[in-house]
């Protein structure tokens, strides 16, 4: 299955061509948020994330469907 | 330590010792101590009676990072109840050199006319000003600057304070002399207007640095400190992209208010991220900051200066809350067009936050169109001009609101909702409607709980001990985000008050202090005439769905009722 996954702030990624802050990414079906952060090597302990799956916050065994929209922000407040 | 008590009106200052029921208070509850204690509490804001506070924190005047906060207050013109806004800038690190436990002005001049107040270890000065009625911080802080030298802090009003217009706030100026630090909300602006105070100088030359009982302890809890909020992951993130990093957060969660608070994501909000605002000013170079320190000793400088492509400065900082109130929620998607709003709104004065709001809500009312930075920006110049829409303009949401008959109006106490939509944030929406001070996410913001944000279930709790802490860290003169460094090692709250007044405060200090400040406020506004009908949000918000979530606020009215017992 396929998500989108938006990475905010610090967990954007430097590539090649620039910085990447929305990418697609595929899972076996049955993965979980939990899966999919160490499948993208994401080493911001989980504790200090915020995971939030089509705008609701979800733990790190969330089990994830087709076409979710995932973000992984650190978790900030303020403004 | 030293009371200082200016008399506006006979042009004296008396300095007095600390009562003993204030000494252990600084900050956000010294302000509310005061104010129970002195304050008429049915008292006209503009009036003589009232009286304008200004209070560094407990913790402030060390340069310890993120910790030399300055506290304003008094009764709000804007909400008719107890007010604190909080600003960094240098005045805090000033006033507490200088000794100042809290500096009161009191009554009002009985002539028209405008005067700097001058203080220093001397005493106070009353200097004319009328040269600088109705010119714009920004001009007349260099003025200021060049007639008492650079090594003084300012605080002073723009044309909106003078026009004692609700929505007007007091800056300061930073370490780098711009006076854009602003104790912004509840139109305190308005206050020190009223008592025709342009500007106060605060002048700690020849003085020595503030005492500390324990140095060899402060030392000791102060490196505990650094080490924990350097070794924090946000840290970073605050340093690389500030406030608006919130952003994408809020778009993400639904919550950010969108063309007048009618929707909570914004087909635009990729464009004024902070994300994007740190790629063009990197692009940009020049005059353009993308981490910059508001205090002395800050190690996070999540502030920044935000220059145009000609590389000359526009205005700094843009912060988040500008971006949502005079960005999204104009439909607004130029990073370039809200900081040229940003600008003339500090210039005059005034809260972004409550300008942005008026400004949506003129929206709804056909005053401008949702997206036109152009007309949002002819509109706040009109503020300037004066002119009676100007001054509604200047007064706030609700006065707008009123004035054209618009239902969709975002605000509790007469105070505009900030830039997080209680609908989709309901922790958030719980603060908004049972704090003291009227709409203001800095006094309890929920977002980071890892909480189901829609869920009415369990916001209460949520939003109560966001509130203790948050009023807590008011009271240390503490920043929000030294809360990271605060959380990851607790003890040295405690330490560190210690160490400076050789106290044996306990773990709990934090949130003692935060219960008691809350306790103070909430009792002057008792006796404001404040009942439970005040804590609510806008009845709309109960009603109209917010997409993309379709969520309305839904924690029962007698939750909010018991949140403090």
């Amino acid at each position: 299955m396929k998500v989108t996954v938006h990475l905010h702030t610090i967990l954007q990624r430097q590539t090649p061509e620039g910085l990447q802050r929305q990418l697609e990414v595929m899972l076996l079906s049955g993965s979980t948020l939990a899966d999919l952060i160490e499948d993208l090597g994401i080493e911001m302990p989980l504790e200090g994330m915020l995971l939030v799956v089509n705008g609701r916050t979800a733990p790190s065994s969330h089990i994830l469907n087709e076409s979710d929209q995932v973000h992984l922000m650190p978790a900030i407040s303020g403004g | 330590m030293q009371i200082w008590r200016v008399n506006t009106r006979e042009q004296t200052l008396t300095r007095e010792p600390v009562p003993e029921s204030w000494e252990h208070l600084g900050g956000r509850g010294l302000l509310a101590r005061i104010m129970v204690d002195e304050l008429p509490p049915t008292c006209d804001p503009l009036g003589p009676s009232n009286k304008l506070i200004f209070a560094p924190g407990l913790l402030t005047g060390h340069r310890l990072s993120s910790c030399d906060r300055l506290s304003v207050g008094g009764k709000s013109p804007l909400t008719g109840g107890v007010k604190e806004s909080n600003a960094g800038g240098r005045t805090g690190l000033h006033m507490a050199t200088l000794g100042m436990k809290a500096l009161i002005l009191e009554e009002r001049p009985l002539q028209p006319g405008w005067w700097v107040l001058h203080l220093s270890q001397d005493g106070a000065r009353f200097d004319p000003a009328d040269d600088l009625a109705g010119l714009g911080v920004y001009a007349v802080a260099p003025k200021l600057l060049a007639r008492y030298g650079d090594k003084c802090a300012i605080s002073l009003i723009g044309p909106g304070g003078e026009m004692k217009l609700t929505g007007a706030g007091i800056q300061n100026i930073d370490k780098d002399m711009t006076p854009s630090r602003i104790n912004a909300r509840g139109g305190l602006g308005a206050v020190m207007g009223s008592k025709g105070i342009k500007a106060i100088v605060f002048d700690m030359t020849g003085c020595d640095k503030p005492a500390i009982a324990d140095p060899p302890a402060w030392k000791a809890a102060q490196k505990a400190y650094n080490k924990a909020l350097m070794g924090h992951p946000q840290t970073q993130s605050y340093a690389d992209y500030g406030t608006a990093a919130m952003t994408r957060m809020t778009n993400a969660f639904g919550a950010i208010p969108t063309r007048g608070f009618s929707a909570g994501q914004f087909e635009g909000a990729d464009k004024i991220s902070g994300e994007a605002m740190r790629e063009l000013l990197l692009l940009r170079g020049g005059a353009s900051e993308t981490t910059h320190a508001c205090m002395a000793g800050c190690t996070i400088r999540c502030s920044n200066i935000f220059g145009g492509a000609d590389g000359e400065e526009i205005v700094s900082p843009v912060e988040y809350e500008t971006i949502g109130l005079m960005g999204s929620n104009l439909g607004i998607d130029s990073l370039d067009a809200i900081a040229r709003l940003n600008w003339e709104v500090n210039d005059l004065g005034l809260d972004s936050i409550e300008t942005g709001a008026a400004l949506g809500v003129a929206a709804q009312a056909g005053l401008l169109d949702f997206g036109d930075g152009e007309r949002a920006l002819e509109l706040v110049r009109e503020i300037r001009s004066g002119s009676a829409l100007g001054r509604a303009l200047g007064n706030g949401a609700a006065m707008i609101g009123r004035l054209y008959g618009v239902e969709r109006v975002p605000v509790v106490k007469g105070q505009a909702i900030s830039a997080y939509d209680p609908r989709a944030i309901k922790g958030t929406g719980v603060t908004y409607a049972t704090t003291p001070q009227g709409a203001d996410h800095t006094t309890g913001l929920t977002i980071r709980a890892k909480v189901d944000h829609l869920d009415p279930q369990g916001q209460v709790e949520v939003s109560r001990n966001a509130q203790m802490s948050m009023a807590g860290y008011d009271t240390l003169g503490a920043c929000v985000f030294a809360g990271f460094g605060f959380a990851a090692a607790p003890e040295t709250i405690r330490d560190l008050l210690n160490a400076k007044y050789g106290w044996e405060v306990s773990d709990n200090i934090l949130q003692e202090l935060g219960r008691e400040t809350i306790r103070l406020e909430r009792e002057f506004n008792r006796m404001a005439g404040f009942t439970a009908v005040d804590d609510r949000l806008p009845e709309w918000m109960t009603r109209e769905p917010l997409p993309p979530h379709n969520a309305v606020f839904d924690v029962p009215n007698a939750e909010l009722d018991e949140i403090w017992g």
